[in-house]
């Protein structure tokens, strides 16, 4: 089987692999949505909830802590800044984990370590707003293939777990992603639940514990579905939902849950009484609670034009935002729609046809989304993708060109820039290069668009986590350490 | 700067041809064209002539040089100096077998009843499939298909090479090679251990061994007292041209020690075999090299996907060409058949990223598969007497961000249109303000 090669969709939706090889293995893959750009708030302590609810608790609290940095001056390069400009001969100054400056003839101060581009590009650390690292983790196993760590499937509504406490920190994906300039990841659940759960995001370090690559500050995202995945999952072992419609209904009867638990909160809230008694808690309820507080955000696997217009009426009738899109294969369909309800889609460069519901994918799709006025990402789902994400930005700017849309190498560098720290409400901190801003970057040998080039430095908040010329800054997963199929035989 | 074609049996060739060609070809045919202005990569593997000009006739490569008159009256088309190179070849898709990933359009593998070795993918194909025109959009002009899954593993059945022309005649070459698969992910279909895949391989080998000797035998009786579906009459016979050399057995394999378990199928069966899959194939190039067993990989294969593929690397490629194995592409997901032109080229470009140089990625995406399986008397390059399969590049053809300019399949000029180019006509940013609803575009 060709087809067994596995990355890890493959493995997310056993039930549809049997008869249907090809895009079954996909079928969840396809796995899931978060991000976007609606910017509904900046972060979650800033959202003023009208019940006096507190912040979202945060039980499994980031203990993140750089690597170990020195004061930087990348040089002889050309930098695309994330936010549009292409830079000719310019560099980027880095102090103390921050970005100090952006351009030609930088001074470094004494003590400050320089390197040389030569000639290469620089670019913001690439962000991946959807990945399912760790959760879907290396090496699969037929194990995996019958019960896996990317998909709860015991309901349809899931929204209780959490991707977070499914992460394999030594899944050895996640130093293969970050040779790919792959510097933030947010890790999401499968798509084959309604609700399929929260979401995380990470910084791409090597690290023991889940909680140290956690990305202080980040908002958690809620993964939904909308499709085949959540209907065939369930469906096919007779139970709900079986439809389309059957979807819907479930996502309405959840969120008129969520809205009852929350106005029981609200109401003891409100009465400011240490003495009453709370009322009892409900871990769904409190992922779909926090979400019509705004203190999640909502990232929604979808295909098709028509089920993504049905969702944001959805999101109209409860209350509630969705950040983005995820997969989106039919965005360019209704790109208008998309911009009036502030949803941003993050898509694959070329992925179409694996399902009946991606048979309408274009290549043009982020294309013409963009050049409508649209928000739009490139994600993973999968490693392949993740080790080559500027590819996939190639290979759209050259579809685009043959439809007749012109998009410039710097421009299209933010839909794996900026778009996804706006999505992920991060763009305060990551997204571009710009003073302030975490000195996340990669030095490429040469344009970040050619497949010849190879990220050969990459920086997360001001520490060298990858350099491709100095064999003790090429960390490996515990996995791989004294794996004879890996060493060289004699 | 011009520069001599140094093959001198191309220039002899060339003329003779061009000579009779004229006369042949006094009228514009579909399938007779000039190219001309061609950087054209006549040889995979050996430096372009410049400026060259590319006579097809009747679909055939008829002459290829420096100076070449253009009949009287045939199409010319100028490739301005871009490179033209022979269309690519994947050498493991499914094209042709999928359509949506339902059942009712999936014909790749056949899962119960009594196929076994025997199941032939070549009357499931569908000329009519919208993959094929994305494939020929992004340069692929040949395929090998082959089945994925099997009812009796762990054959999965022969495999087809698929020619893209347009129209309902695809089958190149039915029957081209047998798969058999292997490794841990499909374990369990041979009863929970790879040894007994290939034990099972061994016994169904040893049994049409059998066979041949009854069948040269007076007496044609079957000596098989095992009624087993792995050694049923059908199933045997399939692997009769195994046997004989005539086609290649194909392991579907990742881990070392299965790729060594290959090599002895060579040394004790005398048998052709082609690796698939081959992950661990570094680990083993010398060997696979003298065994002459050329490898069809994945060139984004990077990580232990599974613990088969535990010595996973981007270099794989560029260290099995440099042992001197004839490699060939394979995508995988997504893309085995669904981007089955891009993802190759891509990946050609991901192999040369890591070490193969461009040269020898352009052979592994021409003259490689043409070898591997079987058709290097009519596809692989671009010599006289070769189906005129050619592309014109609008850029370097390992760059996604390029694309076809124009693509002959057996000398005809193919669409560039697709579904997809429709469907971006249909939905163009400009036309989102339109009245009429896009179904009337």
């Amino acid at each position: 089987m060709m087809m067994r090669e596995l990355t890890k969709s493959d493995l997310c939706n056993p039930v549809h692999r049997v008869p249907r090889l090809h895009g079954a293995l996909l079928s969840c893959v396809l796995l899931s949505c978060l991000g976007a750009l609606v910017f509904p708030a900046r972060s979650p302590a800033a959202v003023a909830s009208p019940s006096h609810a507190p912040a979202l608790p945060d039980p499994y609290p980031s203990t993140y802590k750089p690597l170990p940095r020195s004061d930087m001056l990348i040089d002889n390069a050309t930098v695309f800044d994330g936010i549009g400009h292409r830079l000719l001969h310019a560099g980027v100054l880095l102090h103390d984990g921050k970005i100090i400056s952006v351009g030609s003839n930088l001074h470094a101060p004494e003590g400050t370590k320089t390197i040389d581009a030569h000639g290469g590009f620089v670019t913001p650390g690439l962000i991946d707003v959807h990945s399912h690292l760790g959760d879907f983790a290396a090496p699969f196993t037929l194990q995996d293939a019958k019960v896996s760590d990317v998909n709860e499937e015991s309901s349809p509504n899931s929204a209780e777990v959490w991707a977070l406490h499914s992460i394999r920190v030594q899944d050895p994906q996640f130093a293969r992603v970050r040779i790919g300039g792959v510097t933030t990841l947010q890790v999401l659940p499968g798509s084959d639940d309604l609700f399929g759960g929260r979401g995380v995001v990470l910084k791409n370090v090597p690290a023991v514990t889940v909680q140290e690559m956690e990305f202080p500050g980040a908002m958690p995202s809620l993964k939904m579905a909308c499709g085949e995945n959540p209907k065939y999952t369930f469906g096919e072992k007779g139970q709900f939902p079986s439809s389309e419609m059957g979807n819907v209904a479930g996502y309405r009867q959840a969120w008129i849950e969520a809205t009852e638990y929350k106005r029981r909160w609200d109401g003891y809230y409100a009465k400011h009484d240490p003495n009453l008694a709370p009322p009892a808690r409900d871990l769904k309820l409190e992922t779909l609670t926090a979400v019509l507080r705004n203190q999640i955000l909502v990232v929604m696997h979808c295909y098709r034009a028509d089920e993504m217009a049905v969702m944001m009426d959805v999101a109209k009738e409860f209350g509630y935002q969705i950040t983005a899109f995820h997969h989106a294969v039919e965005a360019y369909k209704i790109v208008p729609l998309l911009k009036e309800n502030h949803v941003c889609v993050a898509v694959w460069a070329d992925w179409w046809g694996f399902k009946v519901e991606a048979y309408d994918g274009i290549r043009s799709n982020a294309a013409f989304v963009d050049a409508g006025g649209g928000c739009v990402m490139l994600h993973s789902d999968a490693t392949i993708s993740a080790e080559h994400l500027p590819l996939d930005a190639a290979l759209t700017i050259g579809a685009a060109h043959r439809a007749g849309i012109d998009i410039s190498e710097e421009h299209a560098i933010e839909w794996l820039t900026i778009n996804p720290a706006r999505s992920l409400h991060l763009d305060e901190q990551i997204g571009s290069l710009e003073p302030g801003k975490n000195a996340d970057v990669v030095v490429w040998s040469g344009d970040p668009f050619s497949v010849y080039t190879r990220a050969s430095i990459v920086i997360i908040d001001g520490a060298i986590v990858y350099d491709r010329n100095d064999p003790g800054r090429q960390a490996t997963s515990d996995f791989e350490v004294g794996q004879p199929a890996i060493e060289r035989p004699r | 700067m011009k520069r001599a074609w140094p093959a001198l049996p191309v220039t002899l060739l060339a003329l003779s041809f061009a000579i009779g060609g004229a006369q042949q070809s006094p009228n514009p045919s579909a399938d007779s064209v000039a190219i001309i202005g061609a950087k054209a990569y006549v040889q995979p593997g050996e430096s372009p002539i410049e400026d060259a000009t590319i006579l097809v006739v009747k679909g055939r490569i008829q002459a290829v040089g420096v100076g070449l008159a253009v009949p009287a009256g045939m199409r010319s088309i100028d490739a301005k100096g871009r490179m033209v190179t022979p269309g690519l070849m994947n050498s493991a898709s499914q094209l042709g077998l999928v359509e949506t990933g339902t059942p009712d359009t999936s014909d790749s593998a056949v899962v119960t009843g009594p196929f076994g070795a025997s199941f032939d993918v070549q009357y499931a194909l569908n000329p009519n499939s919208t993959l094929l025109p994305v494939a020929r959009a992004d340069g692929l002009t040949r395929v090998m298909v082959v089945p994925t899954g099997s009812a009796t593993p762990p054959f999965d059945g022969s495999g087809a090479v698929l020619r893209l022309s347009e129209g309902s005649d695809i089958l190149d070459l039915p029957q081209a090679a047998v798969v058999a698969e292997v490794g841990g992910m499909v374990v369990p279909k041979s009863g929970g251990s790879r040894g007994a895949q290939w034990m099972l391989i061994r016994s169904a080998l040893d049994a049409a061994q059998r066979r041949m000797a009854t069948a040269s035998s007076a007496h044609k009786e079957n000596s098989d007292t095992d009624k087993s579906t792995l050694l049923s009459t059908s199933n045997i016979e399939a692997l009769v041209p195994v046997l004989k050399s005539k086609i290649p057995l194909v392991i579907v394999a990742y881990r070392e020690s299965d790729l060594r378990q290959a090599v002895s199928l060579v040394d004790d069966y005398k048998i052709r075999v082609v690796i698939i899959g081959a992950d661990e194939g570094w680990r083993v190039a010398d060997l696979l090299a003298s065994h002459k067993i050329p490898v069809v990989l994945n060139p984004y294969a990077s990580t232990p996907a599974t613990y088969d593929q535990i010595g996973a690397r981007l270099d794989n490629a560029a260290l099995l060409d440099r042992a001197g194995v004839v490699i060939s592409f394979k995508a995988a997901f997504v893309h085995v058949s669904y981007n089955a032109g891009i993802a190759i080229r891509e990946g050609a470009g991901i192999a040369v990223a890591n070490g193969l140089p461009w040269p020898h990625a352009l052979k592994a995406l021409t003259v490689n598969p043409a070898e591997t399986w079987g058709i290097t008397a009519h596809y692989g390059t671009l010599q006289p007497g070769e189906d005129a399969d050619l592309v014109i590049w609008d850029g370097d053809p390992l760059e996604p961000m390029s694309a076809p300019a124009l693509v002959l399949i057996r000398g005809r000029q193919v669409s560039l249109e697709t579904r997809q180019t429709d469907l971006e006509k249909r939905y163009r940013p400009d036309r989102a303000g339109d009245s009429e609803p896009p179904g009337y575009r």
